[in-house]
């Protein structure tokens, strides 16, 4: 029973990570309308900002707030160049694809390029300690990524709730011709959510790095964990990131462990999800329903 | 049915047209047949690999290309035709091309175990489906590893005569024809297979059934109502997709000899695209021109620039997608024509004799190769 | 019209095929000077001989004049680029021999070398290309110091078949022990089944109910380990509780796998992982687990161990060379020439002390060793001269470790190790160097 429920607190707090990198692929996908698979390269690539700043010196929270702000302009940028001028992803979904990817390897050759391909270290945001909760020892890294993703998850919800910009951004994402009639810079704001969700993704990868070693294939899993997180919770939906998170940390950290056949292959119960949830209920847990006009 | 006045345009083939439309070909064929004697037996060796790639290609062009729908995990089943032929030939003494066959069978059943539910999942959710299956692939074979060798790679191997002893020993495609090297031989099999997909892949394209396929891409409701019966056309499309990749695949392990889970990554699937977009989706010749263009650029331009600046590969080809998604969505086929088709427009304008024609539509999916 | 153009094509390429084939000629560009087909030596009969094992043997390709061109594939980025640092020393070795005139051959002759390096990121689906690349194009005399236990495995078949030395190994697997199949390779580590049955037979003298937890890489380098650790334990009172396989290239880490080995009930740790993972795995063992830890020798460097954030002291590896960051060994006089000429060429205070790069060191030193007793300056040679070695050292190898090989009966030069733990960055012994002379392959139960 304490095996267990230590692997189900790390699985909670591996889910507080895919629930991060969730809320990003919310915010893009509520206002540009798809799915993003540069995320992960995008929050790879901010925190070798991060690690860069704190090998400089900062302390290591500057560093995070400076990787975040580096992220910010790299989504942004990457909006405005990449993404913007290609068009609609409902009508061209195979260009946006395309792009996404590109932007994949882009980045990633870009991060290969700048930082070298040797993994750097980067020590844990909460430290290496560990705490005994209920008879188990859980690190405080793991308590943390989820004090953090509570203190995210209240700044979005502030922004969204009780800003104008969030309002804005809100009637973005429902609607963007209404919006720009009536006046609301939507190619800005657009930019600014993919702006912010790259910042997010720089947490994600800050809590990662510490356990795998800083490489540029950082990502390359966590980024389906967190797929499987928003397609549980609904592509629109914030909320659903944070609970469609948790599920998919505690799934895949609890499954490997007890049934033998997902023993080496910790993403195969997030990749089940995507595929039913796809199939049975596409909307997910807390999305909207689509109705396709024919 | 494209009706085009063709008054005097076919009657007109001058000498100098047909020279023009043979002589690319017959440069192909120079340089082709006497690439293997030119270079090295690992180069050789290089270009049997591109060639796998080229074959991938044209299995992906044929899914998503010509029948719209989007993966990003051909990687997975280039990796399934290969491992099922390594284990095949390693566990089972299968003979080596036999196995070939088999890969395509395997990997026909495995394009229609994921067509089916791709026929409610479309678009940007089919990508990630997709994405997800070619990211877990490699896990997949770790999982298993007792029987694809895991991280350790599997050693295709068969009983040989060395040293004195039989041992078990990586395969070999052995040179019947006394002149010819072992890797030469490999490349004109290689090329042989290559070159009949492609041409089985083209007649596929003219055929009804082609036009079917891109009917229903480019609207399934009105394909529906026309007749088409568009979920047996999809499902059989993602099956031959996957069997086209299965024999690259397959090919790939003959190649190699040995097979290890990180040369079926995520970035496998990717280059895979790439290929077919940079050679230009829904044209026929585009994902050889796709594949050479990536070998040539990887394997060769690459390779000479220092090791430091290596990972620039990849910001390129990234970058190359993204431009060639905004300003050339046709790749290099379809820039092509675009050329072709602003010249003969010059040439006709410039002839100026009776009703000014253009030919068949130069960019549209059912042009020539 | 369809048919008659394939028709057409088909019988273009074939006629141009055969054209080419009959006019082409390939571009060999690796320089053989002439092709030797003669016994190395005549005396006795030699190891290799290359006219009855080798077809199209080239036995002098990569010597021109008085340059030899040496070709080494080690991971210069990913996770186990740490590694690297062995190259560099390798390199050091060439670059300082070069300048004090060359590497002495049996010809009298001083050879400058020339070291071409490639970079398969320790991933065995890149290596064959490059080292085909190394021996068909750049046309390399021999390999030298080559990284990675599955990388070498790779292109085993490939240079056997060709008669390439494969020289100083930096793997221990025992399948190189195998030399009767694969006489081409010749190891510069010693076998991981040696080093294993070290740590048994110490445990035997202190712990003699000891109950390991066992944490392997799940590839040929440790499950090497692991092997010879089944065979140790078998008749003594030592139980395996506890092991979890570790995949290098799967981007996760040890983390789990610790935690549960921390659960076994073990009171001895092995470490069978390799990289940066070893280190890391040192720093995931909780507080409340207390167990003897054990590290591979490929761990057990500075380097690598101050990644282990403080939790490397107290561990114990089995030792057969010099370490330059441990005071008591600073004396010597073998790590006081490496100490000043890897300085002259080129190592920094980081890596002279960092205990990788003067493991490289040691390669270059046995293949400087193998040419000065070849012969002739020949590849069939040098590999002869290093599977007959007798009493001699090359590298920083502990003073007491004797080097000698005989053939296939006895193809591992290191075969001797001393048992040390960790105590402030120094290492203090626990007991004295054992030299366990062709015993290698019968740990490996070969």
């Amino acid at each position: 029973m304490r095996d267990f429920l230590q692997i189900l607190l790390v699985g909670i707090g591996d889910g507080a990570v895919y629930a991060m990198l969730g809320l990003g692929l919310v915010v893009i996908y509520r206002s540009t309308g798809l799915l993003n698979f540069a995320q992960g390269e995008m929050a790879m690539f901010s925190t070798f900002i991060v690690w860069t700043m704190w090998s400089l010196g900062l302390p290591m929270w500057l560093a995070v707030l400076g990787g975040m702000a580096g992220g910010f302009c790299v989504g942004a940028l990457v909006h405005q160049v990449a993404v913007r001028p290609v068009g609609d992803p409902h009508e061209k979904p195979l260009a946006v694809v395309i792009v996404t990817i590109g932007l994949f390897l882009g980045l990633n050759g870009a991060a290969q390029l700048i930082w070298g391909t040797l993994d750097r270290s980067m020590p844990p945001l909460f430290g290496r300690g560990q705490v005994t909760v209920f008879g188990v020892a859980v690190a405080w890294q793991k308590i943390g990524a989820v004090i953090v993703l509570g203190v995210m998850v209240l700044l979005f919800y502030l922004l969204f709730q009780h800003t104008k910009l969030g309002l804005a951004m809100r009637a973005v994402a429902s609607n963007s011709e209404s919006a720009s009639l009536v006046g609301i810079p939507v190619p800005r704001l657009l930019m600014l959510g993919w702006g912010l969700a790259a910042a997010v993704g720089t947490v994600a990868g800050v809590f990662i790095a510490p356990n795998l070693g800083l490489g540029t294939n950082l990502m390359q899993l966590t980024l389906i964990f967190g797929f499987a997180a928003i397609t549980l919770g609904g592509f629109d939906s914030l909320v659903g990131a944070v609970v469609g998170g948790f599920v998919v940390g505690a799934l895949s950290s609890v499954m490997p462990r007890y049934i033998t056949i997902f023993e080496k292959m910790p993403l195969a119960p997030a990749f089940i999800l995507i595929l039913a949830v796809l199939l049975f209920r596409p909307e997910g847990l807390f999305g909207k329903k689509q109705v396709t006009r024919v | 049915m494209s009706a085009t006045v063709t008054t005097g345009a076919s009657s007109r083939r001058s000498p100098s047209d047909w020279a023009l439309k043979v002589a690319p070909w017959v440069l192909l064929f120079v340089i082709l047949a006497i690439v293997p004697f030119q270079f090295p037996s690992f180069r050789v060796e290089q270009i049997c690999f591109w060639m796998t790639l080229a074959i991938a290609a044209c299995g992906l062009n044929l899914l998503t290309g010509y029948n719209g729908q989007i993966s990003v995990g051909h990687g997975a089943l280039f990796g399934i035709g290969a491992y099922t032929t390594g284990i095949l030939i390693t566990e089972f003494g299968v003979p080596l091309f036999g196995a070939t066959v088999a890969s395509a069978v395997v990997c026909f059943a495995a394009g229609i175990l994921i067509g089916l539910p791709a026929l409610r999942i479309k678009g940007l959710y089919l990508a990630l489906v997709t994405l997800a299956v070619a990211t877990l692939f490699p896990l997949f074979l770790e999982q298993f590893s007792a029987i694809t060798g895991g991280s350790g790679g599997l050693q295709i191997t068969s009983p040989q005569l060395y040293r004195g002893e039989m041992r078990e020993r990586p395969i070999r495609l052995e040179s019947p024809v006394a002149g010819l090297e072992n890797d030469q031989w490999k490349y004109f099999v290689f090329l042989g297979i290559t070159v009949v997909i492609f041409i089985l892949s083209r007649n596929l394209i003219k055929s009804r059934v082609g036009r079917s396929l891109v009917a229903v891409r480019d609207n399934e409701v009105a394909a529906e109502s026309s007749g088409i019966p568009v979920s047996q056309v999809k499902i059989v499309t993602f099956g031959l997709s996957a069997a086209i990749a299965g024999i690259g695949g397959s090919l790939f392990a003959l190649d190699q000899g040995q097979l290890y889970p990180s040369s079926f990554t995520i970035v496998l699937s990717i280059y895979i695209l790439v290929a077919v977009v940079v050679g230009g989706a829904a044209s026929i010749i585009g994902p050889a021109i796709g594949a050479v263009f990536y070998g040539l650029f990887s394997d060769v331009i690459v390779q000479q620039m220092p090791d430091r600046i290596q990972p620039a590969r990849a910001v390129i080809l990234g970058v190359l997608l993204i431009l060639l998604m905004l300003l050339a969505p046709g790749g290099i086929v379809g820039g092509f024509r675009t050329l072709q088709a602003k010249w003969s427009a010059r040439r006709s304008s410039a002839h100026n004799s009776g009703p000014s024609v253009t030919g068949p539509s130069a960019t549209g999916p059912e042009a020539t190769a | 019209m369809k048919k008659t153009s394939i028709q057409v094509s088909a019988a273009l390429l074939l006629g141009f095929a055969l054209i080419g084939g009959a006019c082409g000629g390939r571009d060999d560009s690796s320089s053989s000077e002439s092709t030797e087909t003669t016994a190395s030596d005549s005396t006795e009969a030699a190891f290799i001989d290359p006219a009855a094992d080798c077809t199209d043997y080239k036995g002098t390709q990569g010597v021109t004049g008085d340059t030899i061109k040496i070709g080494t594939v080690r991971p210069e980025s990913g996770s186990y680029a740490i590694y690297d640092n062995v190259t560099k020393g390798l390199e050091a070795y060439f670059k300082s021999a070069n300048a004090a005139g060359g590497l002495p051959a049996a010809d009298g002759k001083k050879y400058q070398v020339e070291l071409i390096k490639k970079n398969d990121e320790y991933d065995p689906a890149k290596t064959p290309a490059l080292v085909k690349q190394l021996v068909e194009e750049d046309g390399v005399f021999a390999l030298v110091g080559n990284i990675g236990t599955e990388t070498n495995k790779s292109v085993r078949d490939y240079l056997n078949e060709n008669c390439v030395p494969n020289i100083a190994l930096a793997t221990g697997s025992t399948q190189w022990g195998d030399a009767n199949a694969y006489p081409w390779y010749i190891s510069g580590l010693p076998s991981y089944a040696t080093e294993a049955n070290a740590w048994i037979s110490y445990l035997e003298e202190v712990n003699p109910t000891a109950k390991i937890a066992l944490l392997y890489q799940d590839d040929d380098f440790g499950q090497s380990y692991k092997a010879a650790i089944e065979k140790a334990i078998e008749g003594t009172k030592i139980t395996l509780v506890g092991e979890e396989g570790f995949n290098p290239l799967a981007g996760s880490t040890t983390e789990a796998s610790v935690a549960k080995l921390s659960q076994s009930g073990a009171d001895t740790f092995i470490v069978g992982v390799g990289g940066t993972a070893c280190p890391l795995t040192l720093s995931f063992v909780p507080t409340t687990w207390t167990p003897m830890t054990m590290i591979s020798v490929t761990c057990a460097s500075k380097t690598a161990l101050a990644l282990a954030g403080g939790k490397d002291q107290g561990v114990y590896m089995a030792q057969p060379t010099l370490d330059p960051a441990d005071p008591a060994d600073q004396t010597n006089p073998k790590v006081v020439e490496f100490a000043t000429q890897g300085a002259a060429a080129g190592l920094d205070e980081a890596q002279i002390q960092g205990g990788i790069a003067s493991v490289g060191w040691g390669f270059g030193s046995m293949f400087a060793m193998g040419l000065e007793n070849a012969t002739t300056v020949d590849r069939a040679a040098v590999m002869n001269a290093l599977y007959s070695l007798q009493d001699t050292t090359f590298g920083l190898l502990r003073d007491e470790v004797t080097v000698n090989t005989d053939g296939a009966k006895d193809p591992w030069a290191v075969e001797g190790f001393r048992i040390v733990q960790r105590e402030n960055g120094a290492w203090v012994e626990k007991a004295p160097v054992t030299n366990e002379e062709g015993k290698s392959n019968s740990f490996a139960g070969q």
